[in-house]
């Protein structure tokens, strides 16, 4: 009976190493990469973002050493925000996470997140994240999402990120288009395109 | 009277007395069928792989986990000859959702409608097999590691 537990245990171990998806990669690459996927496994990381970033390198056409390298960070991310978030946060907050860290959000920031909305946090995380690519300073970024997160629903966090990107479009600096609109609060919910 | 119930008690006692004819085989019968080893019953199994399935089944639906929305990515290119969307939701290759030209490809707007489950996912669109070009009307993925842009869309809980 216990070899039949160790073997159910052992089995997502297994396909990961073996996820036909890497054979698309050169064998050097896929070694690394499938090493790189096995150790996030077995530390207890969602694998399937670094298997598509793998995947979105290879339809880029770019170079083994740059995929290996996009993957290794995009764990290193994981981890992090992992430990900020806690072991019970979901795959989708993680990847979140590992995204508004790369952004320029800090864990202590991810941390007070965590501290101040109920889960799921993966729309506060991603609205952050897509702020600061938008051009807004990460740390106008991180005090805006976490202004809105005790009571703003989803919703209204997509609708803040867009009328913030509005506001820059005409014209508005990143940094003060993000304070108005907290302080003006965004409550209109339009969700249903990206 | 004294007779007749004598004669009726002698009858009783004949009967007891009278040996029971058992078949030679009874014992061995009984025996194996004691011996025989209980089978194993898949039940019990059965009900706790139920009760598993139920808490996860469970779990996804109040989690709102699987429940996938339809999405419709669009791209205006009129010059383009095929445009395709690429990206983590289709395993990143070109071949699995090429997108249509909405009143033809003069009219240059190439739709693709997409049921997707809540999650984050990068994707682009590949012109013409060789151009890379990120969603205009989506945020830019922030960590480009392949020098070709991406775009980023967050899909919420419905």
């Amino acid at each position: 009976m216990i070899r039949w537990w160790l073997l159910l245990l052992c089995v997502p171990s297994i396909l990961a190493a073996q996820d036909p998806r890497l054979a698309r990669l050169d064998p050097e690459t896929r070694q690394i990469v499938a090493a790189l996927v096995d150790s996030a496994q077995r530390a207890g990381l969602p694998v399937e973002p670094l298997v598509q970033r793998a995947l979105e390198g290879v339809a880029k056409g770019a170079p083994g050493t740059r995929i290996t390298a996009a993957v290794r960070r995009l764990a290193q991310d994981l981890g992090s925000a992992r430990l900020a978030l806690g072991e019970s946060a979901s795959a989708p907050e993680l990847e979140a996470g590992a995204a508004a860290l790369r952004a320029g959000a800090t864990t202590d920031v991810l941390r007070r997140l965590h501290g101040v909305r109920r889960p799921p946090l993966t729309m506060a995380l991603a609205v952050m994240a897509d702020l600061v690519t938008g051009g807004v300073p990460a740390d106008s970024a991180a005090a805006a999402v976490l202004a809105l997160a005790p009571t703003a629903r989803d919703a209204d966090l997509i609708e803040f990120r867009r009328a913030v990107e509005r506001d820059i479009a005409l014209g508005a600096s990143p940094a003060t288009a993000a304070t108005v609109r907290v302080n003006a609060g965004a409550r209109t919910a339009s969700p249903g395109r990206p | 009277m004294f007779e007749d119930r004598d004669e009726a008690l002698d009858r009783v006692v004949r009967h007891l007395r009278r040996p029971v004819a058992i078949d030679p085989t009874f014992d061995r019968r009984v025996m194996a069928a004691i011996e025989t080893p209980r089978r194993r019953t898949i039940a019990p199994w059965l009900a706790i792989a139920a009760v598993v399935a139920t808490v996860f089944i469970g779990r996804a639906w109040l989690t709102g986990a699987g429940t996938a929305s339809a999405f419709r990515f669009e791209l205006v290119a009129p010059q383009a000859a095929s445009v395709s969307l690429v990206g983590d939701f289709n395993d990143w290759d070109p071949h699995r959702t090429p997108m249509t030209a909405r009143g033809g490809r003069t009219a240059g707007t190439w739709t693709a409608v997409l049921p997707l489950a809540p999650g984050r996912y990068r994707y682009a669109f590949l012109v013409d097999g060789a151009e890379w070009r990120a969603d205009p009307r989506a945020p830019a993925a922030q960590d480009d590691d392949f020098g070709t842009p991406s775009s980023v869309l967050t899909v919420e809980r419905s």
